[in-house]
């Protein structure tokens, strides 16, 4: 048994350092939205938002910043970029899971692949 | 296997997925989610149930299967996210948030707990009985702790403080309650059989409450 254990662990180790051998493209953590911080792709639809108040996400318009994109700011503001990961998740999931605890659709709630994944587009 | 044997194991499993379902039962992220998740709560119920207090002279071998049984399902919990969702991994790698750690931890424990339960390694390492069950028990503690702990700091299906209080009273419950444990029938150990048989309900109960929603 601890053979096949320490097979398994090898597989483990092989899955999280290099990524699944399957499934096409996997995301990758790279410098994205020109920012040097290695983030992983994410993927949103503005159109499957609609009906939702845009300054629940884009607080610079109640905050009256005009500027470059959202991602652009969160990814090289020394202030912000360390806490992406955490902002970012408690702002589309808290939304997505009170959605799909109310029996509304929701999109993702929890499942990372289903948002980080490139849409070219963000 | 006698009624004891069933209820408790049957009682473990009920009592784990339970506290889940006290609050936001709809809470969901779709199937492939809920089945990793219900394997893993599957895995945790059983080694709960491993951890009560057995009588000397008790069924050992069933206790060994079965724990064979709940080391598979532990494995399948991790295994299935890592091949099913290529982004798991970044969250098995530095940075990674400390409830991922944990339960790398414990599933480490329970297949180093494992390989020093069996013969005949376990006389190369333990010199005598008492020796072993102490380590095998103090692993065993350290298991029900890590995995409890990787349970309640993720959050998402114990999305309220007290559910997550009630699993750790559960798992205090069965580490420590030998006084109470002792006035029951003994639960023995219950065959792998029986786990699978109420896992499977619990866990397809647990896929398909969760994902009512659109």
């Amino acid at each position: 048994m601890k053979w096949l254990l320490a097979a398994l662990l090898l597989a483990g180790l092989g899955l999280v350092a290099l990524g699944l051998p399957f499934g096409g493209v996997q995301p990758e953590r790279a410098p994205r939205f020109g920012g040097d911080l290695a983030v992983l792709p994410m993927t949103f639809a503005h159109e499957s938002h609609f009906g939702m108040a845009c300054a629940r996400c884009h607080h610079e318009f109640a905050e009256r910043l005009a500027g470059p994109s959202c991602m652009a700011c969160h990814v090289t503001d020394p202030k912000v970029a360390p806490l992406l990961e955490a902002q970012f998740h408690e702002l589309c999931r808290s939304c997505h899971v009170a959605e799909h605890v109310a029996g509304n659709p929701s999109g993702p709630t929890r499942r990372c692949i289903a948002c980080h994944l490139d849409d070219h587009a963000f | 296997m006698t009624r004891p044997v069933a209820a408790g194991l049957a009682g473990a499993i009920a009592a784990v997925f339970a506290i889940g379902f006290l609050a936001e039962p709809l809470r969901g992220a779709g199937w492939f989610w809920e089945t990793g998740n219900a394997l893993g709560f599957l895995a945790l119920a059983g080694i709960l149930f491993q951890m009560i207090p057995m009588p000397r002279g008790g069924p050992v071998r069933r206790h060994e299967v079965l724990g064979y049984w709940i080391l598979a399902t532990a494995l399948a919990h991790a295994f299935w996210f890592l091949a099913g969702d290529g982004t798991v991994r970044f969250y098995l790698l530095p940075g990674a948030p400390f409830y991922m750690w944990l339960g790398l931890a414990a599933l480490l424990l329970l297949a180093v707990l494992s390989v020093l339960a069996r013969m005949p390694d376990r006389r190369r390492v333990h010199q005598n009985y008492r020796g072993f069950r102490k380590t095998h028990r103090w692993l065993g503690q350290a298991v029900v702790v890590t995995a409890a702990l990787h349970v309640v700091l993720s959050g998402f299906y114990l999305p309220r403080w007290w559910q997550a209080a009630l699993l750790v009273a559960l798992a205090v419950l069965c580490m420590a309650g030998r006084r109470l444990w002792a006035r029951l029938p003994p639960p023995g150990a219950a065959s792998p059989a029986s786990y699978l048989a109420a896992g499977a309900l619990a866990g397809a109960a647990f896929v398909l409450i969760r994902n009512l929603a659109p």
